[in-house]
């Protein structure tokens, strides 16, 4: 393997891309690369659940018999591109686990859009991340195969719940990651390992083949260590899919804009986010450090309201419990997964097999839901938390008529401890910033800002976009890393070789 | 216990329906594109969809959503702009998502209504009416509650245990190939009074269901099912009885006779002072009595909520309007139109349109009648599906009243008295089954019409073309049966007869009128049975005189 080969693993598209086109490495070398990074590195972060060696390398024979016909370019926007996918997202021959003892030995038979459309792109698949169970929590600590550590600070979480996704990049094990966001879950674990994480407006992206939590909540996107990286990734898996009637017709050119910078554009501060109780004043001061460079980069700052912002969280955890519930019922042990044998009855399998499959998180939020759609509670919570999701989008609606993006903490602080927040409650409130974001289906995404200056770890500040304007937050995204550079490899994953 | 008419002179029934109708003219599954198939290998026309597999998604069957509107807009529904599907949450293995994607609170179909004719045996029942109506018949104006539109679940197999019970068995198998089939679910209001009226909704509902082309309509099959809630009330209460549910009633005699049954049954409990428990009862057709499949204690409790992987579904004017284009001509129309060009009674037109097949197979006929072309008509099943003009709209006009219109009421005779009983005599023949077509059908009745051949000659004739495949003239010619017409050859033979019987002519013209019948006889002899009697009468009158009186 060539030495430029072994440097691979730190390289971002554009640059492995240039590498295969001068033949300094091939695509063959690349995976090769890529697995022994991960072979030595993982065992310290726990990112991957499943490496897919064998599907790795006939992606990057495939691409390497291009570049010998000269078709490199024909490839796709990702070709030669390393990326792992969250354990939610179908890919045919692996396993599709979701970090659940329910699905521990469930092999996927068909592929899931967004996997299938980084694949046709030329993405070389690596393997399957790790993540909280069913995506429910954050901080990766509820996966059932045990929590991913922050590459940052191996005694730290990497955030959740696509915690494998933001790990496996902070770490430089990949250049390309998917994740999913119901509430923050690709935001709020992009912020603490310091890598750009993009959630797009809902509808961005298919949905079909990602095991579903909120199906009104969830949407897939990517983890880079730049923001161009990841505009490519969102142009190769972004567009309408005749699978998910949800999905929209978008042919935006994420990359069209980001070298454009932000001269006039108009960015909105929240100051009832800026002022929110918890939130660390470590992160308070990144944010407000951003909004001054954006001004020196020939921004606006304009401040804008979101008035029914603070009631998102007890709207997210009515509504998404309650789609959670309906979506988690068809995991009953009777055509796959988890089953508690020897059973007399339908009744007693279910409970056992369901009782032990699931873990304590996943039985929490299956029981709020079905206590709240219940009858005589439905009307109390199901019907007013719709309520509030319309005040919320009208609030966003509302703010953007005067800004083109709006700039928020990604999360009140930086990565906790392992064992540091056990009150689910508490928990829920890692995703004050970014919840409301998911009830009204627009775009936000965290960018890496620096380290805080009491604890050291990476911080994220959210950038929010119109509905279907994602380009906005990544045009804002590219001027703020023209100054601060480009998402750092974790500095324990950095040094010397990349082996 | 006693018989349905005595309860019914103490008792009220309220009867409700709930049909469930497979469309199994699409040619895929409502929410995927797998194949519908009805008897394909188990488990064949799957995907990760209608399996529930982990991640999959539902996109609506476009077509499906035509076929309700259609089902809406011919059973007088207001058609919803707006509406949504629901999850209906429950846990069983035949519904592989554990969820059932069905409508909620608004359905693609609201407030309709059919209006059953009822009369003959069928008005008996309603025996508060008075008297003259049950004779004459009456109008039952039965209300629609809503059509919704919503998924199939797969089929369990029960092994082990008797008859496919789960009672007993050991082991339970599950097909998927029903999983995901679109159906449509008609409620009605609880409007109905008898098990006939019940029949008859049924009925009318399939003949509009099998015009629309929209389902096979197969009570054997299932893909027709009817569920009924029925309860009673004193004569004169208006408070609402508890009511039971009752299933399996897979034919029309089984939907009138289990209700009956049921009827009868809670009157009984009732008037010995016990209580009627809300809970769900099998029709039991062999034993003829209906048994408990569950007590409802409470209500199920489905934790029905919007379907957040379907968004709201809107139909704009434009779709509803190309769809009411595609409206064939609906049974009651087609009656109308038999009534008003043809000349039928209504009770006829009405029994003409029953069948389908028939009343196109006798629109045909009298086109020929007419000196139309049969082919003009030709493969336009006069279904939605083909698109075709409604008939008797374009091309149409009202018949001219005369020769053609004279044959409506012998033709429309043959098809409902002759041929229905010759098909319910061969067990599900149909009609397109036999050597019959409207051609013949016209020809026979033509014969009988000039004289040709007797009434008693045409049921044999009528036989012998359903079965033989041959023209009716041919089988006329081939068993000599052509009556003899012929002016010169029946005078003739009355000269012979009369000139034979002189002392019976005599005895005629002096007052013994009786010996009519002599001659004619001895007419038809002398022509060897083949003389028309009609002028044999006439001749015979003629020649014999006026008797003194």
């Amino acid at each position: 393997m060539s030495v430029q080969a072994k440097e691979s693993p730190f390289m971002n598209v554009a640059q492995i891309q240039a590498g295969l086109a001068a033949k300094s490495f091939s695509a063959h070398e690349v995976a090769a690369a890529t697995l022994a990074r991960i072979a030595a590195i993982d065992p310290s972060i726990h990112a991957f659940l499943e490496v897919t060696e064998q599907l790795a390398f006939e992606q990057a024979a495939r691409i390497d018999a291009a570049i010998a016909c000269g078709r490199l370019d024909e490839c796709g926007p990702l070709a030669g591109a390393p990326m792992a996918f969250k354990d939610n997202m179908n890919q045919k021959g692996t396993h599709t686990t979701c970090s659940s003892r329910m699905l521990e030995n469930y092999l996927s038979p068909y592929d899931a859009t967004c996997v299938a459309k980084a694949i046709a792109a030329g993405a070389i698949p690596m393997g399957k991340l790790n993540m909280d169970e069913f995506a429910f929590g954050s901080s990766t600590e509820t996966s059932c195969f045990g929590p991913t550590r922050n590459p940052w600070d191996l005694g730290r979480v990497p955030g959740g719940s696509s915690g494998g996704s933001a790990a496996a990049v902070a770490a430089g094990m990949v250049p390309l990651a998917l994740g999913s966001d119901t509430g923050g879950s690709i935001r709020q674990p992009g912020s603490f390992c310091g890598v750009v994480a993009v959630k797009p407006s809902y509808g961005v992206v298919s949905r079909y083949g990602v095991v579903a939590f909120g199906s009104s909540l969830d949407q897939v996107g990517p983890f880079a260590r730049s923001v161009e990286d990841a505009a490519r990734a969102l142009n190769a898996i972004s567009g309408h899919d005749p699978l998910d009637c949800t999905s929209q017709h978008v042919t935006t050119d994420f990359t069209a804009n980001l070298s454009e910078g932000v001269k006039g554009t108009r960015i909105g501060i929240v100051p009832a986010f800026m002022g929110a109780q918890g939130l660390e004043s470590e992160v308070r001061e990144k944010v407000e450090e951003a909004a001054l460079l954006l001004e020196a980069a020939g921004a606006h700052i304009v401040e804008v309201d979101l008035p029914h912002a603070a009631a998102a969280m007890s709207a997210y955890y009515v509504l998404g419990p309650c789609e959670a519930f309906s979506n988690l019922a068809r995991f009953d042990s009777v055509r796959y997964g988890y089953c508690d044998p020897g059973h007399k009855d339908l009744g007693t399998q279910y409970e056992a097999s369901r009782a032990q499959g699931f873990g304590p998180e996943a039985r929490r939020r299956i029981m709020l839901g079905s206590y709240l759609l219940s009858a005589g509670v439905y009307d109390t919570y199901y019907y007013p938390a719709q309520q509030v999701r319309t005040l919320i989008t009208q609030d966003y609606t509302q703010a953007f008529r005067n800004v083109d993006c709006i700039l928020t903490p990604v999360a009140p602080r930086t990565a906790f401890k392992f064992g540091e927040i056990s009150d689910p409650t508490s928990m829920y409130l890692s995703d004050m910033f970014t919840i409301s974001i998911n009830i009204a289906g627009n775009g936000g995404m965290s960018l890496p800002v620096g380290s805080g200056v009491q604890t050291g770890l990476p911080v994220g500040v959210q950038l929010i976009a119109p509905q279907f304007k994602d380009e906005n937050m990544l045009r804002v995204a590219a001027a703020l890393e023209a100054v601060l550079g480009k998402a750092a490899v974790a500095p324990a994953f950095a040094e010397g070789d990349a082996l | 216990m006693r018989m349905l008419q005595e309860v019914l002179k103490d008792w009220e029934a309220v009867i409700g329906l709930e049909i469930h109708a497979e469309l199994t003219t699409l040619e895929t599954k409502m929410f995927c594109g797998c194949k519908l198939e009805f008897g394909a290998s188990p488990n064949t026309h799957t995907c990760p969809v209608c399996l529930g597999l982990p991640g999959a998604l539902p996109v609506p069957n476009r077509a499906a959503i035509e076929s309700i509107v259609l089902a809406g807009l011919a059973t007088n529904c207001d058609i919803e702009k707006r509406s949504m599907f629901y999850r209906k949450n429950y846990m069983y293995p035949d519904m592989s998502k554990n969820f059932q994607t069905t409508q909620g609170p608004i359905a693609f179909c609201m407030r309709g209504h059919l209006d059953l004719a009822v009369d003959g045996a069928a008005a008996k029942e309603r025996i508060d009416l008075p008297e003259a109506v049950q004779d004459g018949g009456y109008t039952a104006h039965i209300g629609i509650t809503r059509i919704h539109m919503e998924e199939d679940a797969g089929k369990m197999n029960h092994v082990g245990g008797s008859e496919g019970r789960i009672a007993g068995a050991t082991h339970s198998m599950i097909d998927y190939n029903r999983c995901g089939t679109p159906l449509i679910e008609l409620v009605t209001e609880p409007d109905l009074r008898t098990p006939e009226e019940a029949r008859l909704f049924m009925q009318k509902l399939r003949q509009i269901y099998l015009a629309l082309g929209i389902s096979d309509c197969s009570m054997e099959e299932g893909s027709l099912r009817c569920d009924g809630n029925v309860s009673l009330r004193r004569r004169g209460e208006k408070r609402m009885g508890t009511k039971t549910e009752l299933k399996n009633m897979n034919s029309f005699k089984n939907l009138h006779d289990g209700l009956a049954f049921e009827i009868c049954r809670q009157a009984e409990v009732l008037e010995e002072g016990g209580i009627i428990y809300q809970e769900t009862r099998h029709w039991d057709p062999s034993a003829k009595r209906t048994l408990v499949m569950r007590v409802k204690e409470t209500a199920d409790d489905y934790r029905l909520f919007p379907e957040p992987d379907l968004a709201p579904y809107d139909l704009t004017d434009e779709f509803i309007e190309s769809v009411r284009k595609k409206l064939p001509e609906l049974p009651d129309e087609k009656a109308g139109r038999f009534e008003s060009s043809f000349g039928l009674s209504s009770y006829d037109a009405r029994h003409l349109v029953e069948n389908g097949s028939v009343a196109e197979f006798f629109d045909k006929a009298m086109a020929l009648a007419e000196g139309g072309a049969p082919d003009a008509l030709a493969g336009e099943g006069a279904t939605a599906a083909g698109g075709a003009e409604p008939l008797g709209v374009a091309g149409h006009a009202p018949a001219a009243p005369g020769a053609a219109a004279s044959l409506a009421k012998p033709l429309a005779n043959l098809l409902i008295n002759d041929l229905t009983a010759y098909l319910n005599a061969h067990d599900g023949l149909e009609l397109a089954q036999t050597f019959l077509t409207p051609a013949r059908a016209l020809d026979l009745v033509r014969l009988t019409d000039t004289g040709a051949i007797s009434s008693k000659q045409a049921k044999e004739v009528f036989a012998a073309v359903l079965e033989e495949d041959r023209d009716p003239a041919a089988i006329v010619a081939q068993r000599g049966m052509e009556q003899v017409s012929d002016l010169g050859a029946i005078e003739a033979a009355v000269d012979r007869v009369l000139a034979e019987n002189h002392d019976e002519v005599a005895l005629y013209l002096g007052g013994k009128v009786q010996l009519f019948g002599f001659f004619v006889g001895q007419c038809m002899k002398a022509t060897a049975g083949q003389g028309n009697p009609k002028m044999i009468n006439e001749i015979l009158k003629k020649k014999l005189g006026q008797p003194s009186a």
